[in-house]
């Protein structure tokens, strides 16, 4: 187990999801006369995909790597804060967007998300409440009235 | 012929409304480019959407105008901060950054705005002529042989990963598993849908693209939250004044330093998945082997800022040869502009160029004049730039998320896009922090349907598997691929001085010449004699060599 790096948890983890989508490709509808099967090409990449994660495997345990520092989650959070910020900021906003529509989510995923990573001074607030609603607002009516592009409205203003 | 096309396409290309939008391209791709941690892909991305109401040629010319401005632009902050504005500027940086420092900023930017210039313009030149001569060799190709060329793209794009052959591998094909969820192309059977109906079309590749390469790339940019907090340049930068006249005369005068590396340059862009990122390096390497004065490069030479500066932009005229010649990409930007053309039902293939001439030779126009807007719009961007890169890194990136969320919308008007964009934004994220490349699996992605159709075209074709063997290209693409494969245990072997290396370019030359002298025609053929004569001549000189060398050095 102590071999068991990041390297090896992820070749395990692409032999894992060869093997699904491997028994997923038994699934596949089968077409009469067709020359070639549909179900071909995906087991023959999957095929290639496992034999590269074994190598993969086989590299990650076999091969020396330096020392490094035990995992702590403290230590995770505090790098990838921002990025996580993003993602969950993100995922709220696709969420959001049915019933917000495009231009309120918008403007409320920029406002939050810049403040949560800038800070919440009311200078900052101020700044931050003026780029969401001219950058959004802005791009939103280019695709609007410039484009015709029908961006969502969302449930609650249509 | 190629000039009645060419006139024909400069019809479409320089009407006011094409050139009024190619001139917002260049702005935005010299911003872009200019801008450190963003890249010319993402600038690309982020301009696809807006070309989606366009015509085709309105639609590549303006996103040849972003392509060629931020080429140029990632020489801005090379040049005055030391930072690289894109990877195809790191090189710029290394004498670039000196010039400037001794006093010389104004030269140093002309010089690579010139270099830029006469770049891009050998490579449109060398892209007029070679790329219907290339599309005419493409219409030889049969199915096994399209086959390979896309498993030798493969290849290559896992084997230039830095140090990652393996997962550069592993990109790619994993790419190739993405491009078949969804119905298959050819029977129509629905795959790995998992009992969701949004599947059935499988993922749409610009939001897997975006999603990848913009918007991982902008949480990779934001991660260290007292940078991401900073202005992206600290301090006062003057806008300088250019210095064009003596910029022009140092260019004509290292002429040979700017052919050379224009058409490194285009042999880099030629090689599927093979960036500028790559040329600008080889390229001030090549410069600096031939110069008389290596040592001082490093401190503000100016060929080395002309042999960065030229091969990056002439990469982009050999990508765009691959692109539609064979339709192959040649990098990460023709990647997109490949995603562009399918929007609107126009597939590259070798017959592209004579069944779309004015599209075709519109491009190449397109990335001519783009040359010439991108020289006179520089002046006017370098003050843009000053003033942009005073903004914290977080307030553009977050607006630029946004951006990417409406940008993938207007592809089909359907929420699952954005979906796949934060999906495949936390898939590449995670990849770049585990090691994986992009680049790969990106071309995975975009050729993974041009291997499944040549494969069952070959296989209903002749049951004979032999032929993805015995075909003169298909056997030149698989030796190809294998020595793409080799390649990195090869430079550490050479670096190591294991004696076997020194063998590797001649066993190259000697495999290569067995499909050249297979394949049909006086030219290729004798090309094939002259490579194994060569390597058998070459091979018994290294064999000797250590002969005559040891006694001298014992």
């Amino acid at each position: 187990m102590k071999r068991l790096n990041r390297d090896a948890i992820t070749a395990l983890l692409l032999l894992i999801l060869c093997g699904v989508f491997f028994w997923k490709t038994f699934e596949i509808r089968e077409v009469p006369f067709s020359e070639m099967g549909s179900e071909i090409w995906p087991r023959f990449v999957l095929i290639a995909l496992a034999i590269l994660s074994l190598v993969y495997l086989f590299r990650s345990v076999t091969l020396a790597r330096p020392e490094t520092e035990p995992f702590s989650w403290s230590r995770w959070i505090r790098t990838y804060q921002n990025a996580i910020i993003c993602f969950v900021m993100f995922l709220i906003f696709v969420l959001a967007l049915p019933h917000l529509g495009m231009l309120v989510a918008g403007i409320l995923f920029v406002f939050l998300t810049q403040s949560i990573i800038g800070g919440f001074t009311p200078r900052l607030l101020l700044m931050h409440a003026a780029v969401a609603v001219l950058a959004v607002g802005g791009m939103w009516s280019i695709f609007t009235f410039a484009l015709r592009v029908v961006l969502p409205a969302g449930e609650l203003f249509s | 012929m190629i000039f009645e096309n060419l006139l024909n396409a400069a019809d479409a290309v320089f009407a006011l409304n094409n050139l009024m939008l190619m001139a917002l391209g260049v702005l935005a791709g010299l911003i872009a480019g200019s801008i450190p941690g963003f890249t010319i892909t993402m600038a690309v991305v982020l301009a696809l959407p807006f070309t989606f109401g366009m015509s085709p040629i309105e639609g590549l010319s303006t996103m040849l105008g972003v392509y060629v401005g931020g080429l140029t632009g990632g020489m801005f902050a090379s040049i005055l901060i030391g930072i690289p504005g894109t990877p195809s500027a790191i090189a710029t940086t290394f004498d670039g950054f000196p010039m400037s420092r001794n006093g010389r900023p104004g030269l140093a930017l002309g010089l690579g705005l010139w270099a830029s210039f006469f770049g891009g313009i050998i490579s449109a030149i060398v892209l007029v002529f070679l790329a219907p001569t290339l599309a005419a060799i493409g219409l030889e190709f049969g199915p096994w042989d399209y086959f390979m060329l896309v498993c030798f793209a493969l290849t290559i794009a896992a084997s230039l990963s830095e140090g990652a052959l393996i997962k550069g591998l592993i990109a790619g094909v994993f790419g190739l598993l993405v491009s078949s969820v969804g119905e298959d192309h050819i029977n129509g059977a629905a795959r790995f849908t998992f009992g969701f109906d949004t599947l059935g079309a499988g993922f749409a590749f610009l939001p897997v693209l975006i999603g990848l390469f913009a918007f991982s790339q902008l949480l990779n940019d934001m991660s260290d939250t007292a940078t991401a907090k900073k202005p992206m340049i600290e301090g006062q930068h003057k806008a300088v004044k250019m210095e064009h006249r003596q910029a022009i005369a140092l260019n004509f005068l290292n002429w040979l330093t700017v052919l050379r590396s224009s058409l490194i340059g285009l042999f880099i862009g030629l090689l599927p998945a093979a960036g500028s990122s790559i040329s600008n390096i080889l390229a001030y390497d090549q410069t600096k082997k031939a110069s008389k004065t290596p040592e001082a490069f490093g401190t503000g030479v100016p060929q080395g800022l002309i042999a960065s500066e030229s091969s990056n932009n002439a990469t982009a005229g050999g990508a765009l040869i691959m692109m539609m010649a064979l339709g192959i990409p040649g990098d990460a930007v023709t990647a997109v502009m490949l995603g562009a053309l399918t929007i609107h039902n126009i597939a590259p293939s070798p017959t592209f160029i004579t069944t779309q001439p004015v599209l075709a030779y519109g491009i190449m126009v397109a990335y001519f004049l783009a040359n010439f807007m991108t020289l006179a719009m520089t002046s006017g961007a370098l003050r843009v730039f000053l003033l942009v890169t005073r903004i914290p890194l977080y307030i553009l990136g977050v607006v630029i998320l946004l951006y990417c969320a409406i940008g993938v919308f207007t592809l089909n008007n359907t929420t699952f896009d954005i979906w796949t964009l934060l999906v495949f934004g936390v898939l590449g994220f995670v990849m770049v922090k585990n090691g994986f490349p992009l680049t790969p699996m990106v071309l995975g992605v975009v050729l993974g349907p041009l291997a499944e159709l040549n494969l069952s075209r070959s296989l209903s074709t002749s049951d004979d598997l032999t032929l993805f063997f015995v075909r003169p290209w298909a056997l030149f693409f698989i030796v190809m691929a294998l020595f793409s494969v080799f390649f990195p245990l090869y430079q550490s072997a050479s670096k190591a001085g294991k004696r076997w290396a020194a063998f590797y370019g001649v066993g190259f030359m000697a495999c290569t010449s067995v499909p050249l002298m297979m394949m049909e025609g006086g030219f290729r053929t004798g090309m094939g004699a002259v490579l194994l004569v060569l390597a058998i001549w070459l091979t018994i000189n290294k064999l000797r060599a250590p002969k005559a060398q040891n006694p001298t050095s014992t």
